[in-house]
C-alpha cells in the first residue's frame, strides 16, 4: 500500500471491506453540507428567537415536536432489541444489536438536540430536574429521556472502544470488557425507562382535558394513549431497524445480517402491530362514542375540515396499520423481500402519521365555538434544522459503519467464540 | 378565609372599544411588537368579534373579551407544566404564571382550551422614550417564556400593602381592581370574590343569563359571561347551534 | 414545589417518582463505577492483558485460530476455544497423547528441540538458572530482515503473556511482538544478538504446565508448514494461481525483496494482531 495516498486504513478493522477514503469523503460531503445548513438554522433560532419559526400562539407545537415524537418512536428498536436479546435471551437477534444501539443513539441525541432549540429558554432545562411536577407527563418524559440517552451512550461506548486503534489502549479494552459484561443491567434499565417515556409521550396528549380531540380516559393516571404509544413504538421500532439495515446492505452491496433476522423482526413487528391496531380501534370507538361527547364535542365535527377528513383516520388505522400487520404476518408475503420491506415502510409511516395526528391535528382543530380551523407551514429554519438532524444521523451511522464493527460476522466454523 | 376572584363579563354591554386591552397592555408592560401578526401577538386580554353566521338583517355580532379563565378544577396548565412555573394561589384562586421559571416549552399553551396563553416570540422592546411609561410594579418578561393574565396581581399586592399600612388584615375590595375592569367605559367587565355570597359579582355569576365557555370540559373556569341573547348563550357549548365565525378586532 | 419552599407537602406521587428516579440513576452510576473498579482490579491482578488478548483473539480470522493439535495432525479440524491458553484447556491431556504427524520434508527453517515456540513467532529457551531467553524465530526473522528500529522494554519491567513485549519498525510498518511467557525482564538483547529478552518467569519453568501453551517437537513442523503455505499465497502475485513449491527455502529479507506485497495483512497474520 502506497503511503502517499491519504488513507484511514489504520482505523478500519482488518478484513473489513470498506470503500476508499476519498469515496467515503465524497459520500459525507452532501450530508455535511446539510448538517451545516441545519446548524446555521438552529443558530438563527437560538440567536434571534423562536420568531424564526412559523409557530404561533395557536400552533405552539409544530414540525419539530411532531418529528421528535416520530424519531423517538422509530428509535424504540434499540431498547426493544436489547430487551429481546438480553432479558428474553433471544440470541438470534444478536447480529442486529450493535446497529440497533447506534440507531437508537442517533434518534435520541437528535431528538434532544432539536428539543433544546425548540424551547424558549434552553439554559433553563435543568429547572425541570430541580422543580419537578410529578403530575406532568412532560416531567416524566424529561427525566426518562435524559437517563435513557445516558444509557444509550453507555451502550455505545463498548462498540466505540473496540475500534481497531482505540482498542490498542489496554485500559480501553479492559473497560469495554467489563462494561460489556454489565450490559444486561443497562438493557434492563433501558427497557424500564423506554416503557415509561414512550408511554408518557402519549400521555402528553391523552391528559389534555382542554383538547377533546386528544383527551382519553385510561387506567389510573395513565390515559389510553400512554399504552397505545408504547405498543406502536415497539411495533414499528423493529420495522425501522429492518429498513435501516436493508438500506445499508443496498448501499454497501453486502449481506450484513443473516436473512433470518429480517424475517424474525418482521414477525415481531407484525404481531405487535396487530395488537396495536386492535387496541387502537377499541380506543377510537370508545373515544368517538363516550369520551368526546361527554366533553360536549360531537366527534364527527373534527373531521369536517379538509384535508383532515375521516380518510385520515381510516388511513392511520387501516392503510398504515392493519394492512402492514397482515402483510408482515401472512406467510406468503412475509417470505417475499419486497412485500416484507414495503410492509415495514407502511408501518413506519403509520406511526409517523399517528404522531402527526396527535400533535398537529390536535392544535389545528378549534376548541372555542368561534375558533377557526388553522393551518401552519413550517419555516425553512425548522425544516433545515431537522434536515440537519437527519444529516447528523447519516454521518454518525456512516462513521460507525466504517470504523466500528456494527455487523459482527460469524468467524469461520466457530461463530460464537466464547469470551472469558 | 380564602378568596376566589373571578369576573362576570356582560356581553350585552361590551362595545368592542378595546379600552380593556389597552389598559391591560399598559398595566402589564406588554411590548408593542409591531412585527407581530394576529397569531403571534401578545394580548393577555383579547377582545374577539363573533357573529351568528347569518347575513343581512338576521346577522348579529357580539364582542367577547377572552382572558385567562383561572380554572379551578385540575387546572390544565398547572397540571402539565414540567417545572411548576404556574400554580393556583390558594388564597386568591388566581392562576399565577412565573415567567422567571418558565422554560418556554409551550406545553401549557397546547393544554389551554381557551387559548389564553401567549408566548414571547421576540425580545421585548419599546420605542425610545416609551420605557418611561412602564409600570414599575410589574416585571417585564424576556423572550422565550409564556405569559398570561394574572388578574393584575401587582394591584392585589398594592392593596395588601395599603391594608397592612393601615393595620388591617383584609384588603378593601375597592382597592383591588384589575386594569381592564377599571378601564371599561361600559362597565361590562365586573370583578369580585366568587367565594363571598354577599359579593354582587358572585350573585350575578349564578344568575340564569350567566354561562361559562366550554364548561363541559370540567375545568371550572372563574370567568363568567352574561347575555340575554339565546344565540350568545349557545356559545357555552361548542357543538350546539350553528358554527359561528370569528374575526379579530 | 420543592422541599423547604413554603406550600410544599409530600404526596405519594412525589415519593414514588423520586424513588424510581433515584433508583434508576443509582443503578446506572453503580454500573459504571462497578465497571471501572473491575477494570482497575484487572490491572492490579495482571488479568488486564489476558482480557485484551481474549478480545483480540476473538476478532482474529478463523485461519489464525486453529488449535495446535490440528496443526500437529492429532485432530482433523478444531478452532481453539481458549485463546491458545493450553494451560487451562480441559481437552489438552486428551489430545496431547494422540500421535502427531511426522515431518514429510525439510522446510528450510531452523527450529530446535530445546526451544519452545509461541504462535506469534517467538521462541523460549529455558536456562539452567530458572530464567528464560526469548528470541524471534527464523520465520519472522526472514520476513523482517534487519529492522529499522527496535524498542525494547526496560530492565525490571513486568511483562504479561501475549502482551506487546517489544516493538520494531521496518519500512514504515510497525510490528508488535507478543510475549510468549510472563515474567520480569532481567536483560535485553537485540537484532545483533540472536536473542531479544531474558526474563525471570513468574511461574516455575520446572513445572510442565508453565510451558504447556508453547509448541515443541513435531508440532512446530505442522505449524510452520501451514505458515509457509499462508505466506506463499499472500506474497505471490495477486492474479497468479497459487503454486505449491516443493522443497523451496524461505529467502531472508522478504520485506525488502518483495516490497509490493500486502505487508499489513502478512504481518498481522504472522504476529497475531487484529
Amino acid at each position: 500500500m502506497s503511503s502517499t495516498v491519504l488513507t484511514d486504513s489504520r482505523w478500519i478493522a482488518r478484513g473489513a471491506e470498506r470503500t476508499s477514503f476519498s469515496r467515503f469523503l465524497a459520500w459525507l460531503a452532501p450530508w455535511s453540507a446539510m448538517l451545516t445548513l441545519g446548524v446555521y438554522a438552529a443558530f438563527l433560532c437560538l440567536y434571534r428567537g423562536l420568531n424564526q419559526t412559523n409557530m404561533d400562539n395557536r400552533f405552539a407545537f409544530g414540525l419539530w415536536i411532531f418529528l421528535d415524537l416520530g424519531i423517538i418512536a422509530l428509535g424504540a428498536g434499540a431498547f426493544f432489541t436489547g430487551f429481546l436479546v438480553y432479558i428474553l435471551k433471544r440470541a438470534e437477534l444478536r447480529p442486529i444489536l450493535n446497529t440497533a444501539v447506534v440507531v437508537g443513539f442517533i434518534c435520541y441525541s437528535g431528538a434532544v438536540a432539536i428539543l433544546m432549540i425548540d424551547v424558549g429558554q434552553p439554559l433553563r432545562a435543568w429547572f425541570t430536574f430541580w422543580h419537578p411536577n410529578t403530575h406532568s407527563m412532560l416531567t416524566e418524559v424529561t427525566f426518562c429521556i435524559s437517563c435513557y440517552l445516558l444509557v444509550l451512550c453507555l451502550e455505545y461506548i463498548p462498540i466505540l472502544l473496540r475500534n481497531r486503534q482505540l482498542r490498542r489502549l489496554p485500559s480501553f479494552l479492559v473497560f469495554e470488557h467489563q462494561l460489556h459484561n454489565l450490559v444486561p443491567v443497562l438493557a434492563g434499565i433501558g427497557t424500564f425507562l423506554s416503557f415509561f417515556h414512550q408511554g408518557s409521550l402519549g400521555g402528553l396528549y391523552g391528559v389534555l382535558r382542554g383538547r377533546p380531540f386528544a383527551f382519553r380516559h385510561g387506567f389510573f393516571i395513565w390515559p389510553s394513549t400512554f399504552f397505545l404509544f408504547i405498543l406502536s413504538a415497539i411495533a414499528t421500532g423493529p420495522s425501522f431497524l429492518m429498513l435501516v439495515t436493508a438500506t445499508v446492505e443496498k448501499v454497501t452491496g453486502k449481506q450484513l445480517v443473516p436473512q433470518d433476522v429480517f424475517r424474525r423482526l418482521g414477525f415481531i413487528s407484525g404481531i405487535l402491530l396487530g395488537i396495536y391496531v386492535a387496541a387502537k380501534s377499541i380506543d377510537t370507538l370508545i373515544w368517538l362514542n363516550f369520551t368526546s361527547p361527554a366533553e360536549g364535542f360531537a366527534p364527527w365535527t373534527y373531521y369536517i375540515h379538509k384535508p383532515f377528513g375521516t380518510p385520515v383516520l381510516f388511513a392511520e388505522i387501516v392503510l398504515f396499520g392493519l394492512i402492514p400487520a397482515f402483510l408482515l404476518l401472512y406467510r406468503k408475503t412475509a417470505a417475499h423481500r419486497g412485500w416484507l420491506f414495503s410492509a415495514a415502510a407502511l408501518a413506519c409511516i403509520g406511526v409517523l402519521m399517528n404522531r402527526f395526528v396527535l400533535t398537529v391535528q390536535t392544535l389545528a382543530l378549534p376548541t372555542l365555538p368561534f375558533d377557526d380551523f388553522l393551518t401552519y407551514t413550517p419555516s425553512w429554519q425548522e425544516v433545515a434544522s431537522f434536515g440537519g438532524v437527519i444529516a447528523y444521523g447519516v454521518i454518525v451511522y456512516s462513521l460507525s459503519y466504517r470504523y466500528l464493527s456494527l455487523f459482527p460476522q460469524p468467524k469461520g466454523e466457530d461463530a460464537h467464540v466464547p469470551r472469558s | 378565609m380564602s378568596a376566589r376572584y373571578g369576573m362576570v363579563i356582560d356581553l350585552d354591554r361590551c362595545t368592542g372599544c378595546g379600552a380593556c386591552m389597552m389598559a391591560c397592555a399598559a398595566e402589564n408592560n406588554v411590548p408593542p411588537l409591531p412585527q407581530a401578526s394576529a397569531r403571534t401577538g401578545l394580548t393577555p386580554l383579547l377582545v374577539r368579534k363573533v357573529s351568528n353566521g347569518l347575513e343581512g338583517s338576521d346577522r348579529r355580532e357580539v364582542f367577547i373579551p377572552i382572558l385567562c379563565m383561572h380554572c379551578e378544577y385540575d387546572t390544565p396548565c398547572v397540571h402539565v407544566c414540567p417545572q411548576q412555573a404556574v400554580e393556583v394561589d390558594k388564597a386568591t384562586g388566581i392562576v399565577m404564571q412565573m415567567p422567571q421559571r418558565c422554560l418556554g416549552c409551550r406545553y401549557c399553551m397546547t393544554a389551554c382550551p381557551y387559548h389564553a396563553r401567549y408566548f414571547n416570540w421576540w425580545d421585548p422592546a419599546w420605542p425610545k422614550g416609551m420605557e418611561k411609561s412602564l409600570n414599575p410594579g410589574v416585571a417585564t418578561r424576556m423572550r422565550g417564556v409564556v405569559e398570561k393574565c394574572n388578574l393584575c396581581h401587582a394591584r392585589l399586592h398594592a392593596a395588601k400593602e395599603k391594608a397592612a399600612a393601615a393595620g388591617k388584615r383584609e384588603i378593601d375590595p375597592a382597592d383591588y381592581v384589575p386594569a381592564c375592569v377599571e378601564a371599561c367605559p361600559a362597565r361590562a367587565i365586573r370583578f369580585g370574590n366568587l367565594a363571598d355570597p354577599k359579593d354582587p359579582v358572585a350573585q350575578e355569576s349564578q344568575s340564569q343569563d350567566a354561562f361559562r365557555l366550554l364548561a363541559k370540559l370540567g375545568t371550572e373556569p372563574k370567568i363568567y359571561y352574561k347575555s340575554k341573547e339565546p344565540w350568545v348563550q349557545a356559545m357555552a357549548e361548542p357543538n350546539s347551534g350553528p358554527i359561528v365565525e370569528a374575526k379579530h378586532v | 414545589m420543592f422541599p423547604g419552599v413554603d406550600g410544599f407537602h409530600w404526596t405519594a406521587g412525589h415519593i414514588i417518582f423520586l424513588c424510581l428516579f433515584f433508583a434508576v440513576v443509582l443503578t446506572i452510576a453503580l454500573t459504571v463505577i462497578s465497571a471501572m473498579r473491575r477494570t482497575i482490579g484487572d490491572f492490579r491482578s495482571h488479568r488486564a492483558i489476558d482480557l485484551c488478548w481474549h478480545a483480540d483473539f476473538a476478532d482474529l480470522p478463523a485461519t489464525d485460530r486453529r488449535c495446535r493439535h490440528e496443526l500437529a495432525g492429532r485432530v482433523i479440524s478444531r478452532i481453539c476455544p481458549n485463546a491458545f491458553d493450553c494451560r487451562n484447556c480441559d481437552k489438552y491431556s486428551e489430545f496431547a497423547v494422540l500421535p502427531a504427524k511426522g515431518m514429510t520434508h525439510d522446510l528450510g527453517l531452523n527450529y530446535s528441540s530445546d526451544r519452545f515456540y509461541h504462535r506469534a513467532h517467538t521462541w523460549v529457551k529455558p536456562e539452567e538458572d530458572g530464567t528464560v531467553t526469548i528470541g524471534l524465530d527464523e520465520f519472522a526473522d526472514h520476513l523482517i530482515g534487519r529492522p529499522d528500529s527496535v524498542k525494547l522494554p526496560g530492565i525490571g519491567s513486568e511483562i504479561d503473556l501475549n502482551q506487546s513485549a517489544w516493538q520494531m519498525k521496518k519500512n514504515g510498518k510497525e510490528i508488535s511482538v507478543r510475549a510468549p511467557i510472563e515474567g520480569t525482564v532481567i536483560a535485553v538483547g537485540g537484532p545483533k544478538e540472536n536473542w531479544y529478552l531474558k526474563l525471570r518467569p513468574r511461574m516455575d519453568v520446572r513445572d510442565p504446565k508453565t510451558l504447556r501453551h508453547l509448541l515443541r517437537g513435531p508440532e512446530v513442523y505442522g505449524w510452520l508448514s501451514r505458515e509457509l503455505e499462508r505466506l506463499q499465497l499472500q506474497l505471490g502475485a495477486p492474479d497468479a494461481a497459487p503454486t505449491l513449491a516443493d522443497g523451496g527455502m524461505l529467502m531472508p529479507n522478504l520485506m525488502d525483496t518483495v516490497p509490493r506485497a500486502d505487508w499489513n495483512t502478512v504481518l498481522a497474520d504472522t504476529f497475531l494482531e487484529v
